[in-house]
């Protein structure tokens, strides 16, 4: 809108600066990750900014090999809440896909399920804490507590209204002459779903899924009430890398912090087109 | 928030599926089985628990007593949680300060998100990568920004750094062991993480107002304040409310990055209203009582959502 010269200075550096505050956070944990006890806190008055002797021993320390400096010993490694956070968002994602893509379609092309527009983004709208009490009953009567499955399923459920609504938006976007051609062709309307309309629909799809798996990845208080020991995820496990005895322990905390923060940044920044669609409910399709 | 998404929407399912044949015949048997597994979803999670928490917000029941939840009428006592509820500091701290937090922070948001969106409307070197960066907060797990911060808000740590710099004296401020400071500190955090999703729905509004109707209003001699104010704004207004609202709803439930920079401490300083109810259910364990906040929460969401509903469809008509 406005191209004078004082303007496009006042641009970059707002810009810069924007650009400066989104980024130091972030790299400074993936700085930390990377920094050696010594240099975690700044006891000597000296903040270390940049790690002065890069180690990967943070690294080391939470998947169970000891290292010279961390001579604490861990109960547990990363390593199998790294596996729950994956099984659980991955398997989630599925359930939330593969019902709310048929969901989505049934509605937008039979008019099927009036009641669910509404009634998912009533589900997404109230706290999840306002409605454990019960799922925590539920789960444990299953035997679901504690388990990735268990995680799953909840993920599914809460989940699902995204996968609903990014996905009808899709279907209700995508031409249908050639569903009709195919059904006049004889095929059953089983068969077009499947064969003609799934197919077309594999971008919509993927960042759907990729969508869904990034908010099903990134729960936190969820797990922290559904999960106790065997089967923690990720942020759960996080807290327990510190205790009365070691303090904080901040480069290990970073280097989990660092392997849990970027898939979904960089499966964010594949979607990034699908991003507004997704975020409000398919209002927006930019 | 329906109202708005299906007033964007080209027409309405209901109306295609009654003009279309193909809704005859096993058209709407098939529709029927696909949607059944959604329908069943929400049928697990909504109604039968739903009935479970009334049930339950009844009694005193806790997982401790023993029992099993429907013998929860063993401690039965009428509406106790209900008046208890009333009579409750604590809760009505909570919900003061979740309210103190979504009118600081969502404005906030709001303001830097349509500033920056501003600054990225047309093409300059660089563009694309800026907007890919900008992003990426939303994109870290809430939980490991909470972390990041309580790193950041150390008094040993970059802020305080930062802050010594440019005053040029020491500052060693513990930000999240004094009230006030750990509730800016929190709230610092979320208008960092979503202040970039404010940015990208706005900027998807402002890049979709027609371009023809503001170069005429340039040649008419209009100040850029002018054509935003009289065309841009009010083109974007389904937009703005749509952003606003998701941030209100999402903000409400404000729990991962301040429950893990701060606890809801020191004290309860920080304590908003999921984290109360996070340490009730975990700590106090009296499920009971639980069920009865949890309860009213929704009902007062679903009075409000359903006004607010209902508003917007009077303003359409």
């Amino acid at each position: 809108m406005n191209r004078s010269i004082p303007f496009e200075i006042f641009r970059y550096a707002a810009i810069l600066l924007a650009l400066a505050v989104t980024l130091i956070p972030t790299l400074w944990m993936a700085s930390m990750a990377f920094k050696p006890i010594a240099e975690w806190s700044a006891t000597g008055g000296d903040l270390t900014w940049w790690p002065k002797a890069p180690t990967l021993d943070n690294f080391r320390f939470i998947f169970g090999t000891s290292t010279s400096d961390l001579i604490v010993a861990l109960d547990r490694t990363a390593g199998k809440p790294i596996l729950s956070s994956l099984l659980s968002a991955v398997f989630g994602t599925i359930i939330a896909m593969v019902c709310g893509t048929s969901a989505a379609y049934g509605l937008s092309r039979f008019g099927s399920g009036q009641n669910l527009p509404l009634a998912l983004i009533q589900l997404r709208l109230f706290p999840p804490m306002a409605v454990m009490i019960p799922v925590m009953i539920m789960w444990a009567f299953f035997g679901l507590v504690d388990t990735w499955w268990g995680l799953a399923l909840i993920y599914g459920i809460v989940t699902l209204p995204f996968a609903f609504w990014l996905m009808k938006t899709f279907f209700d976007d995508m031409p249908r002459e050639i569903e009709d051609a195919a059904l006049v062709e004889g095929c059953s309307r089983m068969r077009v779903f499947m064969k003609i309309t799934l197919p077309m629909m594999r971008p919509a799809l993927a960042s759907s899924a990729l969508f869904v798996f990034i908010l099903n990845w990134s729960d936190y208080l969820i797990a922290l009430l559904l999960t106790t020991r065997e089967w923690v995820t990720i942020p759960v496990y996080m807290a327990s890398l510190s205790s009365s005895m070691t303090g904080q322990l901040y480069g290990a905390k970073a280097a989990l912090g660092l392997i849990a923060a970027v898939p979904p940044v960089i499966m964010g920044i594949a979607i990034q087109k699908h991003l507004v669609r997704g975020l409000t409910f398919g209002a927006l399709k930019q | 928030m329906n109202a708005l998404v299906t007033e964007e929407k080209i027409p309405l399912a209901h109306d295609l599926a009654s003009t279309s044949p193909r809704a005859e015949d096993g058209g709407r048997r098939l529709g029927f089985l696909l949607t059944l597994p959604a329908q069943i979803l929400v049928l697990f999670i909504a109604v039968f628990p739903l009935l479970m928490q009334l049930y339950i917000s009844l009694t005193d029941w806790s997982p401790l007593d023993g029992v099993s939840w429907w013998q929860a009428y063993g401690s039965w006592n009428s509406f106790a949680n209900y008046t208890d509820l009333m009579g409750d500091t604590r809760f009505w701290n909570a919900l003061g300060r979740t309210a103190l937090v979504m009118a600081i922070c969502v404005p906030a948001e709001f303001l830097l998100g349509l500033g920056l969106a501003i600054l990225f409307m047309d093409d300059f070197a660089g563009k694309r990568v800026f907007y890919s960066i900008m992003l990426i907060p939303m994109m870290v797990v809430p939980a490991v920004a909470g972390y990041m911060f309580f790193m950041l808000f150390q008094s040993g740590g970059p802020i305080n750094d930062i802050l010594s710099t440019l005053t040029g004296q020491p500052i060693t401020l513990a930000w999240l062991s004094n009230p006030t400071t750990a509730m800016i500190a929190v709230m610092i955090a979320d208008i960092w993480q979503w202040t970039p999703l404010m940015f990208l729905i706005l900027l998807a509004g402002l890049v979709g107002v027609p371009e023809d109707q503001v170069k005429a209003a340039t040649l008419l001699g209009a100040s850029w304040w002018q054509r935003f104010r009289t065309i841009v704004l009010p083109k974007m207004k389904t937009i703005i409310i749509i952003a606003l609202a998701i941030r209100v709803i999402e903000n409400f439930k404000i729990f991962d990055t301040l429950y893990i920079m701060t606890g809801g401490g020191p004290g309860v300083a920080t304590e908003t209203i999921s984290v109360y109810i996070y340490k009730v259910t975990q700590n106090d364990l009296i499920w009971g009582y639980v069920a009865a906040i949890a309860l009213v929460i929704l009902i007062v969401l679903s009075i409000v959502v359903s006004l607010a509903i209902s508003r917007m469809n009077r303003k359409e008509a």
